[in-house]
């Protein structure tokens, strides 16, 4: 088993309080080295509009390269605007996936759109800065992963990665929407895309991770990070069934050689919530990150109510192997 | 181009279709089999007040089409699943035969909250001649990508020069609501290729340039090939009161092709226009053209976007 050193909450979204866009949540951690400081894009909400519903935007906050306790800048605004009308991306960006490309930083982010018969659909699309990622725009209106026939919708939750000169996106893709209690709930599992030039992808078109906890069970924040000629997967899900009850979301972990096949064992992991009452991930840690940083390996995740409440940092004992 | 009317073929409202569905036969679409010509149409039920869902069934005729031979009376092919993007409706099936397969290209609509709905490009596949039709897939074949960010569908394919070309519409943007008019579309006409029906590889191009302005809405292509040429009809109208302003609503537009990539407009030539009175004298829309019995045929909907039913039209001359 890893084992990772808790280092407490980094951030903590309601400690801003004149933003219009950020309000709470800040969801699916995302690295960008800089120099001097780390860049981690993260996902948050304004209040809900009129009728009770959320739209999301993706933002940034940087932390000192030599002390991540302590937060150097936070973006002024949203680096992507919300899609135009009818588009996929409408009402919500989130979560992004960041990679440098020569002189550009590319997003390959979530967009959603509400839809009437189930709450809504989800698409993956691409943005790029040429501003050291502090604003993005979109390479066209529409999204770059679309649904297809062996994926019929949910396509979210991009992690774009870069190994032995191909382009990687791990992401979900709904398999079933359940009736729950009078709801809809999604299921959602881990895929996997490939691009030589990380626009024109070619779907896998097959789980990457076999269900653990339950044959409706729903994956996500696929996180594949490399190390001592292994690839180390951090993850987590849920069961639908339970999905209102935030304490039942879980962080998972798979290894493989060559990133098709997976090898799941959930006990490596080696984090889990807290039990200390005032904690911030009591209750929930979700929605990994892993990355290496001058000799360490780090994993940000989420706590309580999926991020509401900001994102924390655990440092490992050793090295992934 | 010259064609010579027939008269409204198929009348909705007084047929067996009435006991299960409510209105239209819309987007006739031909298939032409040994002993008969199965016409495939979208016909709807209420799922709600003022929501409907639109549901392929199909009309056999004789190969004279004079005759009602036959009619579906199961379902042709199901709607698609809770959030499917064929969930509200398919509208139209267009059906191709392929060896002993027929391939169906289905329009599937789902229902949004911003605008009344999206849509993408469903395949099936029938084995008993186009009564059933099995989907390969619970998503979309084609659907929005980059480029075309919305409202993929009405694609029509055919084996032509070696491949499969499919001739389909996308959507080039949403309007913002106005006082008079709610959110409305404007749509294109697209073209891909594919070696093998099912892996298509969009032009990312409008090929056939507008008429009206550049909010035309042009949709439904059907391609004929004559010789070396090949002649597509579609329809168009106004992006907004084409459902009751005069001279706004449906029409149909002609282009032709020698190399199926590059279209020249032509609807001076179009060789069949609105009738002076009559079931097609507001409106003609949703084209399909097909040849039986060396006659080539020209299937559409007219007024009220084919409430009542489709007619027909016969090629007099090229």
């Amino acid at each position: 088993m890893f084992k990772w050193r808790k280092q407490g909450k980094l951030f903590d979204p309601r400690d801003y309080k004149d933003l219009t866009w950020l309000d709470e949540y800040a969801q699916a951690p995302a690295t960008l080295l800089f120099d001097d400081f780390v860049r981690v894009y993260f996902s948050c909400r304004p209040k809900r509009d009129a009728n009770g519903q959320f739209v999301s935007y993706s933002a940034y906050v940087d932390l000192d390269r030599k002390d991540l306790s302590c937060i150097v800048a936070l973006a002024k605004e949203p680096i992507l605007s919300l899609g135009k009308k009818g588009c996929f991306d409408e009402f919500g960006t989130y979560p992004v996936s960041i990679l440098r490309m020569k002189d550009e930083i590319w997003a390959y982010y979530a967009g959603w759109t509400r839809c009437v018969s189930v709450p809504f659909n989800v698409g993956i699309g691409l943005a790029k800065s040429t501003d050291d990622g502090k604003t993005f725009k979109r390479l066209g209106d529409g999204p770059i992963l679309p649904y297809s026939s062996d994926e019929p919708f949910t396509i979210s939750g991009p992690k774009i990665r870069h190994f032995n000169d191909t382009y990687y996106l791990f992401y979900v893709a709904g398999n079933a929407w359940l009736e729950i209690e009078g709801r809809a709930e999604i299921s959602h599992r881990i895929r996997m895309a490939t691009s030589k030039d990380g626009i024109i992808w070619t779907k896998h078109n097959q789980d990457l991770i076999p269900n653990a906890w339950d044959e409706h069970e729903s994956q996500a924040s696929p996180d594949v990070f490399y190390a001592n000629g292994t690839y180390h997967m951090f993850f987590c899900g849920w069961v639908p069934k339970n999905f209102r009850d935030t304490k039942n979301r879980k962080i998972g972990y798979a290894s493989s050689k060559d990133l098709i096949h997976w090898t799941r064992d959930d006990t490596k992991a080696g984090i889990d919530i807290s039990d200390q009452e005032d904690d911030f991930d009591n209750e929930m840690v979700a929605y990994p990150h892993v990355f290496a940083l001058d000799g360490k390996t780090y994993m940000l995740y989420l706590g309580n109510s999926v991020g509401r409440y900001g994102f924390g940092l655990a440092e490992l004992e050793g090295e992934l192997a | 181009m010259r064609w010579k009317k027939q008269g409204q073929l198929f009348d909705f409202t007084t047929s067996p279709f009435t006991r299960r569905y409510v209105s239209h036969a819309q987007s006739p679409q031909a298939l032409i089999l040994a002993d008969r010509v199965r016409i495939y149409f979208s016909t709807r039920t209420n799922d709600a007040p003022g929501k409907f869902l639109s549901h392929v069934q199909y009309v056999d005729y004789d190969l004279e089409l004079k005759a009602i031979i036959g009619y579906s009376d199961h379902e042709v092919i199901a709607l698609g699943k809770l959030g499917c993007f064929d969930e509200h409706g398919i509208f139209p099936l267009s059906p191709t035969p392929v060896k002993d397969k027929v391939y169906a290209y289905t329009n599937g609509i789902s229902r949004r909250v911003s605008v009344a709905v999206e849509t993408g490009i469903g395949f099936a596949v029938s084995s008993d001649d186009g009564k059933t039709f099995e989907k390969r897939g619970q998503g979309p074949l084609v659907s929005a990508t980059t480029y075309e960010p919305f409202l993929v569908g009405d694609a029509f394919v055919r084996f032509f020069a070696g491949r499969f070309h499919m001739f389909y519409l996308f959507g080039k943007k949403w309007s913002e609501e106005t006082v008079e008019h709610t959110s409305e579309r404007v749509y294109k006409i697209g073209h891909a290729i594919s070696d093998d029906g099912i892996t298509w590889q969009k032009s990312g191009l409008a090929i056939i340039s507008d008429k009206i302005d550049e909010n035309e809405c042009q949709a439904l292509p059907t391609v004929l090939q004559i010789g070396a040429r090949y002649h597509m009809y579609f329809c168009y109208r106004h992006m907004a009161g084409f459902r009751n302003e005069k001279g706004k609503g449906y029409r149909l537009g002609y282009a032709y092709s020698d190399d199926l990539v590059h279209w020249t407009r032509d609807d001076e030539n179009a060789g069949i226009d609105l009738s002076d009175d009559g079931w097609d004298s507001e409106m003609m829309c949703y084209p399909n053209i097909f040849t039986c019995r060396d006659s080539v045929y020209l299937l559409y909907n007219g007024n009220d976007f084919g409430r009542n039913g489709f007619g027909i039209a016969k090629l007099i001359s090229e």
